[in-house]
């Protein structure tokens, strides 16, 4: 008993060094971001902060009109993103687990597929679709382009939960006087609101991180979202990295906040939406 | 015919048949109608325009099919065999070390241990960051004077002198390998992770009572059983690793020159660099056909597995 107990220890202690130097960059981003700029070139780095500053958030995000800009592209991209897909993907899903449909073997592989295409596969189709009807500089094309990689993701991932539901449920419903619609809004709907917040948050994210659509489908700061804000940031400030990192940092702050409310979805979408059929 | 249907949707149905049996598709039409226009129709025009000679100038205008044209002015160009190559280095590489830490770190995981669960999610932080987030921090902690992987590697005395990580020709690829490793890992341990916790304890009971150890046991209990996970795992880690655009175009843009460019880079460029729309499509057209190769490759695979 006791060995056992050392070695639990012993894993423990393993475990939390490989943990340590694991997300060392993500400690180093936060770091630089409060580090003054004229401790950031000191040879060699504090690895601790040896004075905090918030300068560079104040400098980035109150005195700097854009960012705010960015950052609510970025909310209004993700939050559409996130309802379009639930809108498509539920009922699409739902259809797919537990409706008699001709094909569904076809469409789950067409899935799959176009989750496994390159995203500036189709960048370049839709730049050129996009600027012919005017999407391009859209929030709704941003959007749009989104889902070619959160739809697949979703159905995939909300199929299960559905299949996972006792058959006979919309018999009893439809008993009750429910017909197919309301039987799927009221009853089954409902039973699978684990699978909704995966999705849901899975989806948030994938908007949010978008970079390619963002690069390829705005040629202005109207729509443009914090990744890209991030990116042309890069080039703008050249070295002065405090000012960079406190952008990544809030850029990263949304995700790391889904992430810890939201960790029970979060683990669970990650094993069902890669490898579930 | 319509009796006969629902008499088989009876059987088989899980809800409810007396609705008619088109309504079920109302349901799946607005998906279907999305695929159609915004996905196939997209992957057939760049099909299309990887036959024509559409580029900024006439995008608008007069555009004539020039058969082949664009492949051949890919295969001639000394690019791609570049782009190529540092694809391939870019995959097989990341998905190495990816692998082999990532199933080291979930037989860790796999034993339980206070903090497991916490430190398990900690991990997925690292994945979950946007591509854009990370490659701007490795970008940081790679640079020549004061990045902090220089001072680390000098004081360990591995380098004496600090290397240009991300502008040197022969380091930048390199670079972007080592932090798509990072991102990679974590997928990597929680679908290795899940698949360990599926297999049977008493395997190991039996060959530990055999004398079989650990090394035994994992060489003839766990690799075997997880060979299915194994198999999708790095084929999905071949599919997204070829496609990585975001983290090298925020590290190094593919260069210096061309040592970090890899195919979806050399295809970006062409487009949107060069906007010669036709030629960028001929290459992610080539792309393409190579991802459905692995996937036809895949599929061989896995129903072979079932057929074991």
């Amino acid at each position: 008993m006791a060995d056992s107990k050392w070695k639990k220890a012993g894993i423990t202690v393993l475990a939390t060094l490989i943990i340590i130097v694991f997300l060392f960059p993500v400690y180093w981003m936060v770091k630089t971001s409060v580090t003054p700029i004229t401790e950031l070139y000191n040879n060699p780095p504090h690895l601790l902060p040896v004075k905090a500053t918030f300068d560079s958030y104040i400098n980035n995000f109150v005195r700097n009109q854009d960012m705010i800009g960015y950052i609510g592209n970025s909310v209004v991209i993700s939050l559409g993103t996130m309802l379009m897909t639930v809108v498509l993907a539920v009922p699409a899903a739902y259809a797919l687990s537990r409706l008699k449909i001709k094909g569904k073997a076809i469409i789950m592989i067409l899935l799959l597929s176009i989750q496994m295409l390159p995203g500036i596969m189709m960048a370049m189709p839709l730049y050129i679709m996009f600027s012919k009807v005017g999407l391009t500089d859209n929030y709704i094309g941003l959007i749009l382009a989104n889902l070619i990689h959160a739809l697949p993701f979703a159905v995939i991932t909300l199929r299960p939960f559905f299949l996972s539901l006792p058959s006979g449920l919309e018999e009893a419903a439809s008993i009750d006087g429910c017909n197919k619609f309301t039987s799927f809004t009221r009853i089954i709907l409902p039973l699978i609101t684990p699978g909704l917040l995966t999705v849901a948050v899975f989806c948030f994210l994938f908007g949010w991180g978008d970079f390619i659509f963002a690069l390829t489908l705005t040629t202005g700061d109207a729509v443009r979202p914090l990744t890209l804000g991030l990116y042309r940031f890069i080039g703008q400030y050249g070295t002065e990295w405090n000012n960079l990192m406190a952008v990544a940092t809030l850029a990263a702050l949304p995700i790391i906040i889904i992430f810890v409310s939201m960790q029970k979805y979060v683990v669970g979408g990650i094993t069902a939406g890669s490898m579930k059929d | 015919m319509k009796a006969q249907n629902v008499q088989k949707g009876s059987k088989t149905n899980r809800g409810g048949i007396r609705f008619s049996d088109w309504n079920n598709y109302l349901f799946l039409l607005p998906a279907l109608v999305f695929m159609a226009i915004f996905i196939i129709y997209p992957i057939f025009y760049n099909a299309v325009l990887s036959f024509k000679d559409v580029n900024v100038y006439n995008l608008n205008g007069k555009q004539n099919f020039v058969g082949f044209d664009n492949y051949i002015k890919t295969f001639k160009d000394q690019v791609f065999y570049i782009a190529a190559k540092n694809s391939v280095i870019f995959t097989v590489v990341s998905i190495f070390f990816q692998f082999v830490i990532g199933f080291a770190l979930a037989l860790l995981f796999n034993s339980k241990f206070p903090g497991r669960n916490l430190f398990r999610s900690l991990m997925l932080l690292a994945w979950m960051l946007p591509v854009v987030i990370t490659g701007t921090v490795f970008q940081w902690m790679m640079s020549g004077d004061y990045g902090v992987i220089n001072y680390f590697l000098q004081s360990i005395g591995l380098i004496d002198q600090p290397i240009n990580w991300l502008s040197e020709g022969n380091t930048a690829l390199l670079g972007t390998i080592i932090a798509n490793i990072w991102i990679g890992i974590p997928f990597n341990m929680i679908i290795l992770l899940s698949g360990l916790q599926t297999l049977p304890e008493q395997l190991y009971e039996a060959a530990k009572l055999d004398g079989a150890n650990r090394l035994l046991q994992f060489k003839h209990i766990t690799l075997p059983l997880m060979r299915p996970t194994i198999l999708v795992l790095l084929m999905l880690g071949i599919i997204n690793t070829f496609k990585v655009f975001d983290l090298i175009f925020i590290m190094t843009a593919g260069g210096p020159v061309t040592s970090s460019t890899v195919l979806p880079i050399y295809a970006y460029q062409l487009s949107f660099s060069m906007f010669d729309f036709s030629h960028g499509a001929s290459v992610s057209m080539i792309m393409f056909v190579l991802l459905i190769l692995v996937a036809i490759v895949y599929l061989k695979m896995s129903n072979k597995e079932e057929a074991h």
